[in-house]
């Protein structure tokens, strides 16, 4: 079925069908469409600042798609092509200079011309500026120069292959220079980049206002006049302003959101797989806070690898997403999801599967006190409350007595990064280049490793993951760092979710990617 | 009158200084690190340290506050960590949607309160008082939220006559505007309507058996002098009183109608400045409704005190 829907997208320019679909994958509409018109895209909620370099939110990048283009970006396969670049990066052997041919003749919404001077001013910027948001991932760049007016040149303090896909999210992203001088730090409310619509307008909390660039390389294949983005947190809200033609796409939509869109004739769904991850986090070793040195605690759960393993076995990852999801999101089992175009993850259909006996078993060898009691930390999103409750009901057959607490999201965040909790929901919206969803959680001491984990031969396999090229090898090491983890179950990774936008069926040439980001360039009312 | 006013004005700064200290002090008692709601997903070491450098959160509470005080006292309410953009900008920008939301929701509240409570009292024991009790019972009874659903899938989706969403403002398009705002202000009215109709029912039956409107009738007076010049007017005080109470409740319940019609007004901009740890549009916000809400208090006094003299001379002594 899926196969059947997949060529069906692939092979077919005129999709017409409505928003009937559910289980494929439907990434974009190339209906023919007429120029003009305003297109009012619902986001989930407000972005933060419109500063590349210090943006930190999934909304707002789908706001930059519209008007700050990247070195690089992705295609509907996951893989990475050039954008504001002309090609792929030169590589030299050693893995330590990078080459970047610059796209010639671009302009900046200002009329700033574009050329490698520019992108290295934005480069270093993204890297140096005070709270960049961006500096970990630029991190090993040493120095970046202009050689002439259309290469740049980066010196890395040590290979550094996820480079490529970083530069194809915001630290990819060319700021015009004559803005950033003229704005500074309140860029953000004058953001100036190379894209097919400029920024005209932002009321906090209502709107964000972009119009058609003149400047843009390719303005003859912009359709629309103008994009609004509102912010509109609560789903039903967002499906009731779609039936009533007050916004024309929605962006992040639930999938019950997702199935009452389905009966509406005037509404049409796309979807893509993401590239992010949702599971369990197990506090194995966070006694002292995150980026500290993992300590020991003293629970079953944490100090007995069988106790997890029995706690994983004893899930059954197919019905949490039919019963919590509608079946619409994947089962998944790894960090690294088998859409990536590098290094392709485990497949849902080969994930374990539920074994009660076999978990009942390896508690018994534990030797531990049943039931064992354990607190899992949840978001208070209603979803989240009802994966907690199919959790509590499937664990408890193994022997577990599993106790829920929602907790407001910060908050929450607050607490397991200080290690208070036994284990909690953790999720990640992806990255292209599966070191983005590796490193910062698994390494001794990440940025995000809340769990505690500390296990130096992982470590030795990041720093691997993330100094060679050669792609072979990349998929072996992810595979290995994959069965590593799953052996250790310090992460009980669960489902994947995928993006679903529901949009008029009016309107096509929208583009919906792994990236979970709704592309709207090409975009427009069908004629 | 000046003595009255002045007392009361006096009341009010020390009031509002206090809610200041209070409100301060309360958003930094709130779970959550502001760093961490703001870092979001991507949050290293490095960027949230430079978080808490850039917004003062290093400092310790009372120079956070003394600084605060004193930028507002200048009229720098900060900016947002979140947006970046100028607190005060944001304040301004909601403002006028949410007073018009309250503005039209309270005339609406007035106008049919005010009506059916009189006809409630006037009509006693007949079926038009049993229909507007009935009408103000359900009034109170729907929750919000329920009732916004309920007309937007009724006059913004299956019979288009009103909007769903958004806000447009009045001097840009009028009739765009009062097609927004029609179905916000029924959701926040109707429950201030029925607090209404049913304090005017209870002062206007009060007053009806009272002496001085048994002698207004004695002496000839017209059915309609008698009911609104001597009834009503005496009627009012109470009225007013609990409108001003209730006013505040109009503020609060703009926070659950502005989320449902996003209406870029206060609620809003409060309710996504609690959930992103946004101290300084957070505490300019509370700040600002506290200060509406003590500055109500403040004309209800004055407003009973002209309905009334004996208020104004009581407060005066």
């Amino acid at each position: 079925m899926a196969v059947a829907l997949v060529s069906l997208v692939s092979g077919c320019t005129s999709l017409q069908s409505s928003a009937t679909e559910v289980g494929g994958v439907r990434k974009t509409d190339e209906r023919p469409v007429r120029d003009g018109g305003t297109l009012t895209v619902a986001l989930n909620s407000d972005p933060d600042k419109l500063d590349p370099s210090l943006a930190q939110t999934l909304v707002g990048r789908t706001v930059f798609a519209g008007m700050c283009e990247k070195l690089y970006d992705i295609d509907e396969n996951g893989t990475l092509v050039p954008q504001l670049a002309t090609s792929l990066p030169e590589i030299s052997a050693d893995g330590l200079t990078v080459t970047l041919p610059i796209r010639k003749g671009a302009k900046f919404s200002d009329g700033t011309p574009l050329d490698a001077a520019a992108v290295v001013t934005s480069l270093l910027r993204h890297r140096d500026l005070p709270g960049s948001a961006r500096a970990t991932e630029l991190g090993p760049v040493k120095k970046a120069v202009a050689v002439g007016s259309s290469t740049v040149r980066i010196t890395l303090d040590h290979p550094y292959t996820p480079l490529t896909g970083v530069l194809a999210d915001r630290a990819g992203m060319v700021m015009s220079p004559t803005a950033l001088k003229k704005y500074g730090k309140d860029f953000t409310n004058h953001p100036s980049c190379v894209g097919a619509f400029r920024f005209v307008e932002r009321v906090g909390g209502d709107r964000i206002v972009l119009e058609k660039d003149p400047n843009y390389y390719a303005a003859d294949k912009v359709h629309l006049d103008k994009i609004v983005y509102k912010p509109i947190s609560d789903g039903n809200v967002r499906l009731a302003n779609l039936r009533s033609g007050d916004v024309q796409i929605g962006d992040q939509m639930g999938p019950v959101d997702v199935q009452s869109a389905l009966t509406e004739p005037n509404l049409q769904l796309f979807n893509s797989p993401s590239l992010g991850f949702q599971g369990i986090g197990v506090n194995v070793g966070n006694v002292n806070g995150l980026g500290e040195k993992p300590g020991k605690i003293d629970t079953p759960l944490a100090s007995d690898v069988r106790v997890r393993e029995a706690f994983d076995l004893a899930i059954d990852r197919d019905l949490l997403n039919t019963v919590v999801f509608q079946g619409m999101y994947e089962p998944a089992c790894g960090p690294i999801s088998p859409q990536s175009g590098i290094a392709p993850g485990v497949k849902p259909e080969d994930c374990p599967k539920r074994d009660v006996a076999k978990a009942k078993q390896l508690l018994k060898e534990a030797g531990v006190k049943l039931p064992v009691k354990v607190e899992l930390k949840t978001s208070t999103t209603p979803e989240q409350g009802r994966v907690g409750q199919v959790l509590q009901a499937m664990v408890k057959e193994a022997g577990f007595e599993l106790s829920l607490r929602p907790t407001e999201y910060t908050t929450m965040i607050s607490e397991t990064d200080e290690g208070d909790y036994d284990i909690f929901t953790s999720g990640w919206s992806g990255r292209l280049d599966p070191d983005g969803n590796v490193s910062n959680f698994l390494k001794t001491a990440g940025a995000m490793n809340a769990y505690g984990i500390g296990d130096p031969d992982l470590d030795k396999l990041i720093d691997e993951g993330r100094s060679i090229s050669d792609p072979a090898r990349r998929t072996e090491i992810y595979d290995e760092i994959t069965k590593r983890v799953q052996d250790d179950h310090s992460m009980i990774y669960l489902y994947r979710q995928k993006n679903y936008v529901v949009a008029s069926k009016d309107v096509a040439g929208i583009r919906v990617f792994g990236d979970g980001l709704v592309r709207v360039t090409n975009a427009g009312y069908i004629r | 009158m000046t003595k009255f006013l002045l007392t009361r004005l006096r009341q009010s700064l020390i009031t509002l200084i206090l809610v200041s200290i209070v409100v301060f002090a309360g958003i930094r008692a709130l779970p959550g690190d502001p760093a961490l709601a703001l870092a979001g997903e991507e949050r290293s070491p490095e960027a949230l340290a430079a978080i808490r450098e850039a917004y003062g959160l290093n400092d310790n509470i009372v120079v956070q506050y003394g600084r605060f005080i004193g930028h507002a006292l200048t009229g720098d309410l900060g900016t947002s960590s979140r947006t970046g953009l100028p607190v005060s900008q944001a304040i301004g920008q909601a403002l006028p949607v949410t007073l018009e939301l309250a503005a039209l929701s309270l005339l609406l509240a007035i106008v049919i309160g005010i009506g059916a409570g009189v006809i409630a009292a006037v009509r006693r024991g007949k079926p038009e008082e049993w229909l507007a009790n009935a009408i103000a019972l359900v009034g109170l009874s729907i929750p919000t939220f329920w009732l916004g659903i309920v007309l937007v899938l009724g006059f913004a989706i299956a019979v288009p006559v009103f909007s769903a969403s958004g806000y447009v403002p009045f001097g840009t398009d009028p009739l765009d505007n009062l097609r927004r705002m029609v179905l916000p202000s029924i959701v926040l009215g109707s429950g201030l309507a029925a607090v209404v109709m049913r304090q005017t029912r209870g002062a206007m039956l009060d007053s009806l058996s009272a002496d001085y409107v048994r002698t207004a009738r004695a002496k000839g007076l017209s059915r309609r002098a008698v009911v609104g010049g001597h009834a009503l007017r005496n009627s009012l005080v109470t009225v007013v009183t609990v409108l001003g109470l209730q006013l505040g409740h109009l503020i609060s319940g703009a926070v659950v109608t502005e989320q449902i019609f996003v209406l870029p007004g206060f609620g809003k901009l409060t309710i996504d400045a609690v959930f992103t740890r946004d101290y300084a549009t957070l505490q300019a916000v509370v700040l600002c409704t506290s200060a509406a809400y003590i500055l109500i208090n403040l004309l209800v006094d004055v407003v009973y005190s002209v309905i009334d003299p004996r208020i104004r001379l009581g407060g005066a002594k």
